[in-house]
C-alpha cells in the first residue's frame, strides 16, 4: 500500500513517474536490492543478521565476470563457481554463528571484510573480465514488457514465501527466531536451522549479485557496499522484525520496491544532492513510523510470510 | 575550499587557486614506456619554493606512501607506476605502503607509524583534506619530506604538493560541451561520490563555461560507479524527453549514461568524462552508427605518484622544489581518441598512465 501511495505522490510531483517506462525502470532495478533483501529476510527472521550480503554481491560480481570473460559457454562455470562461493561464505556465517555462538552482527561483519579483501585480492586491485551477450539478457532483457530480472525477482520471492509457509523448514525458521531455547525443547533442530538460513541468505545475495551483474556487464569493487544497510531496511520497512521471529517476504519484496522508488523519485524531482539524502532518509524512516502505527500490536501481529 | 571532503573521494583534488605560472617540462629520464607520457605532458609550477637543506640525506633512502585506500583501478595503477618508479632508483632502499582503508582515522595512525619507522620521505594521498595535517605537520617537523598529492591537503605544513586541477578541469569539460552542442540544448550532469570536493570544484568549473543556452535539467552524484550512473540515467530518460547532452567528472559515470541511453533505445548525445577506458571502448563501438555520439575526456594522470615521488627524491637530494605542482591533463575527444583507447584490455583501465600496455595487461591479469 504504502508502495502505491508514494508512486502516486510521486506521480503528483513529477507526472512522467506514473509512465510505463518510469514503473519498468524502478522495478527493473528493484530486482537487485529486491532479491537480496530476500536473504536478508531469512536472516533477520531466524534471529540474526547478514552483514555480508554487501561483500557476497561485490565477491560475486567479481568472480561471475572474471570466469565469464564475455563468453556465453562459460556463463554455467561462472554461475556455478559464484554460487558455490556463497554456500561455503553462508555455511561459514551460520557455523560461526550456531556453533562458536559469535554475535551475528560481528561475525557477518568480519565475513563482509574478508569478502571485500578476498576480492582485492584476487584482482590485485584490477579487475579484469565481463557479463557474456547471453548472461546480459537476465538484467537487461524483457519478457512480454516485463523486465527479465524482475520476473526473476518475483519468482524466487514467490518460491521463498511458499517454503516458509508450507514447509516444517519455514516453522523451524520462526520458531528458532521467535525463541531458540523453546523451540531447541519443542525439537526443532536449532543449529540446522541457523547454517541452512545463513546459507540461504547467501546464496540469495549471489543470485542478486549475478543480476546486477548482467544489468551493468563489468567488474567493480565497489559494486556491493550499498547493499549492506539497504537490505535490512528493505527488509524492516516490509515489516520484519530486527528482533527475529517477526516479518515475512511478501513485505520484503514491497520494502525494496518503496526504497527504489523512493531513490528514483529523489533523482527525477529537482532536489539538489543533499536533499536527495535528505529525502530518502525521511521517506524511509517515515515509512516504518506509519507502519508501525497502522499494525496493531506491533511485534505480535507477526507470522506472516 | 571545502573544509570536509568525503570519506572516499576516487582521485579528487582541490582547486588551488595557483597563479597563472610557467610551465616546466620535466626533462626526459630514460626510454621507458613512461619517457614520453611525462615528458610530453605540462606541469606548472608555483613560484613559491620549498628549500630542500633541511631534508638533503645521504645513503640508501626509504620511502612511505600512506595510500587512503585502495580497490579501484586508478589508485592501483597509481601504485604500480609508483612501484615501477621506485624500482629503477638504485638510491631507494625500500619502500613502505600503508593503505589507509577508507578511513580518515587509520590513515592518520599510518602516517604516525611512519614517522616512528623513520622514513626519509612520506608520500599520501589523504582521505581527508584536514584529518591528516597534524600528522604531516610532525612529520615535517622531524625533517622528513612531506609530498601529499593527487587530492589535496589544506594549509601549507607539507613540503610539496602534485596534482590537477578540477576548476580548470571543469572548464575544459564545461567548453568542450558548449561547443559540442553548439551552445545550445539540455543536460543532465552526473558527479562522483556525493559532497565530494573534486566534483564540486569541477562542476563550479563547468557553471562558469557553459554558456546562458545550456540548460541543466538534473543533476546527482553517481559515485563514479557505472551501476549507479546506469540507473540514475535510466530514470531521467524516461522524465525528459529531450536530453542532448551528459556532464560527468568520471567516465564510469558517461559509460553508464551511455549503456542507459542505448537500453532505452535512445539517440546518444554528446557525453564528458575521464580517461577510463570503458567509455573510450563504448564510444569506438557506436561511434559509426551514433553519429551524434561525441565524446570530451579530461585526464586524470596516474602518474601523479611518480612525479610525487621524484619531487621526494629532489628535497631529500637538498634541491628546491614547487611547493605546489599542477599537471595539465590531456583532452581526448574524437579527434585523438584512437591515439589513446587501448582496445585490448580491460574497461577498467585508465589510458593516461605511464604503464605499457604490457605492463597493463600483466597487473589487469
Amino acid at each position: 500500500m504504502a508502495v502505491l501511495l508514494l508512486w502516486l505522490l510521486a506521480g503528483l510531483v513529477t507526472p512522467s513517474f506514473l509512465t510505463l517506462g518510469q514503473v519498468r525502470n524502478v522495478v527493473q532495478v528493484a530486482a537487485f536490492l529486491g532479491v537480496v533483501s530476500l536473504g536478508q529476510t531469512v536472516a533477520l527472521l531466524v534471529g540474526g543478521i547478514d552483514l555480508s550480503v554487501g561483500g557476497v554481491v561485490t565477491l560475486t560480481n567479481i568472480l561471475a565476470t572474471s570466469l565469464m570473460v564475455g563468453q556465453d559457454s562459460r556463463i554455467a562455470v561462472a554461475v556455478g563457481v559464484s554460487l558455490l562461493a556463497a554456500v561455503a561464505v553462508g555455511s561459514i556465517n551460520g557455523l560461526v554463528v550456531a556453533l562458536l555462538r559469535v554475535t551475528p552482527l560481528i561475525a557477518t561483519l568480519g565475513m563482509n571484510a574478508i569478502l571485500f579483501g578476498a576480492a582485492l585480492f584476487y584482482t590485485g586491485g584490477a579487475p579484469n573480465g565481463g557479463a557474456s551477450p547471453g548472461f546480459a539478457v537476465l538484467g537487461q532483457g524483457h519478457l512480454l514488457g516485463v523486465p527479465a530480472s524482475t520476473l526473476c525477482w518475483l519468482a524466487t520471492a514467490f518460491v521463498l514465501a511458499v517454503a516458509l509457509r508450507r514447509s516444517l523448514f519455514g516453522r523451524w525458521l520462526y520458531a528458532t527466531g521467535a525463541n531458540p531455547v523453546a523451540a531447541h525443547l519443542m525439537g526443532v533442530p536449532v543449529r540446522a536451522v541457523l547454517v541452512t538460513s545463513y546459507v540461504l541468505s547467501s546464496l540469495l545475495a549471489a543470485l542478486g549479485g549475478l543480476l546486477l551483474t548482467s544489468y551493468i556487464g563489468n567488474p567493480s569493487l565497489g559494486i556491493g557496499e550499498e547493499f549492506l544497510l539497504t537490505s535490512i531496511a528493505a527488509a524492516v520497512v516490509g515489516g520484519t522484525a530486527l528482533s527475529g521471529g517477526v516479518g515475512g517476504v511478501l513485505g520484503t519484496v514491497g520494502g525494496a520496491l518503496f526504497i527504489t522508488e523512493a531513490n528514483s523519485f529523489t533523482t527525477i524531482a529537482h532536489l539538489a544532492t543533499g536533499a536527495q539524502y535528505i529525502a530518502q532518509g525521511a521517506i524511509i524512516a517515515a515509512s516504518v513510523l506509519i507502519y508501525s502505527w497502522l499494525s496493531p500490536g506491533g511485534a505480535s501481529s507477526s507470522l506472516q510470510p | 575550499m571545502s573544509t570536509h571532503d568525503s570519506m572516499l573521494p576516487r582521485r579528487a583534488m582541490l582547486g588551488l587557486g595557483l597563479a597563472a605560472t610557467a610551465a616546466a617540462a620535466l626533462p626526459l629520464r630514460s626510454a621507458r614506456a613512461d619517457a614520453n607520457v611525462i615528458a610530453n605532458a605540462t606541469i606548472a609550477a608555483s613560484p613559491q619554493m620549498t628549500s630542500g637543506q633541511r631534508f638533503k640525506k645521504s645513503g640508501k633512502l626509504r620511502i612511505g606512501f600512506s595510500n587512503g585506500f585502495s580497490g579501484n583501478t586508478w589508485r592501483t595503477e597509481c601504485l604500480a607506476s609508483l612501484r615501477q618508479e621506485a624500482a629503477n632508483r638504485p638510491d631507494i632502499a625500500d619502500l613502505i605502503v600503508v593503505d589507509g582503508q577508507g578511513s580518515i582515522t587509520k590513515q592518520v595512525n599510518d602516517i604516525g607509524d611512519l614517522v616512528t619507522q623513520q622514513v626519509d620521505a612520506i608520500l599520501c594521498i589523504a582521505n581527508s583534506a584536514t584529518a591528516v595535517v597534524p600528522a604531516l605537520r610532525r612529520a615535517t617537523r622531524e625533517g622528513i619530506a612531506t609530498v601529499p598529492f593527487n587530492l589535496p591537503v589544506e594549509g601549507e605544513d607539507w613540503c610539496a604538493y602534485v596534482g590537477t586541477d578540477p576548476t580548470k578541469k571543469g572548464r575544459m569539460l564545461g567548453t568542450y560541451l558548449r561547443d559540442a552542442l553548439n551552445g545550445k540544448g539540455n543536460i543532465v550532469a552526473l558527479g562522483g561520490l556525493p559532497g565530494n570536493s573534486y566534483t564540486a570544484a569541477c562542476w563550479a568549473g563547468t557553471q562558469e563555461t557553459l554558456g546562458s543556452g545550456i540548460k541543466v535539467l538534473a543533476f546527482a552524484p553517481a559515485s563514479w560507479q557505472e551501476d549507479k550512473a546506469k540507473i540514475i540515467m535510466a530514470d531521467w530518460l524516461t522524465a525528459y524527453p529531450n536530453i542532448d547532452g551528459v556532464w560527468a567528472d568520471g567516465g564510469m559515470d558517461s559509460a553508464g549514461a551511455v549503456e542507459a541511453m542505448l537500453a532505452a533505445g535512445r539517440k546518444l548525445v554528446p557525453v564528458t568524462g575521464d580517461d577510463y577506458n570503458g567509455i573510450l571502448k563504448l564510444h569506438a563501438k557506436q561511434q559509426a552508427s551514433q553519429p551524434d555520439f561525441k565524446i570530451g575526456l579530461v585526464s586524470e594522470p596516474t602518474w601523479e605518484s611518480v612525479i610525487a615521488l621524484r619531487t621526494a627524491l629532489d628535497l631529500l637530494a637538498g634541491k628546491d622544489v614547487p611547493k605546489q605542482q599542477t599537471i595539465v591533463p590531456q583532452l581526448i575527444t574524437d579527434a585523438n581518441s584512437t591515439t589513446y583507447i587501448k582496445s585490448n584490455l580491460p574497461d577498467g583501465v585508465y589510458v593516461d598512465t605511464t604503464l605499457s600496455d604490457a605492463e597493463l595487461a600483466k597487473l589487469f591479469r
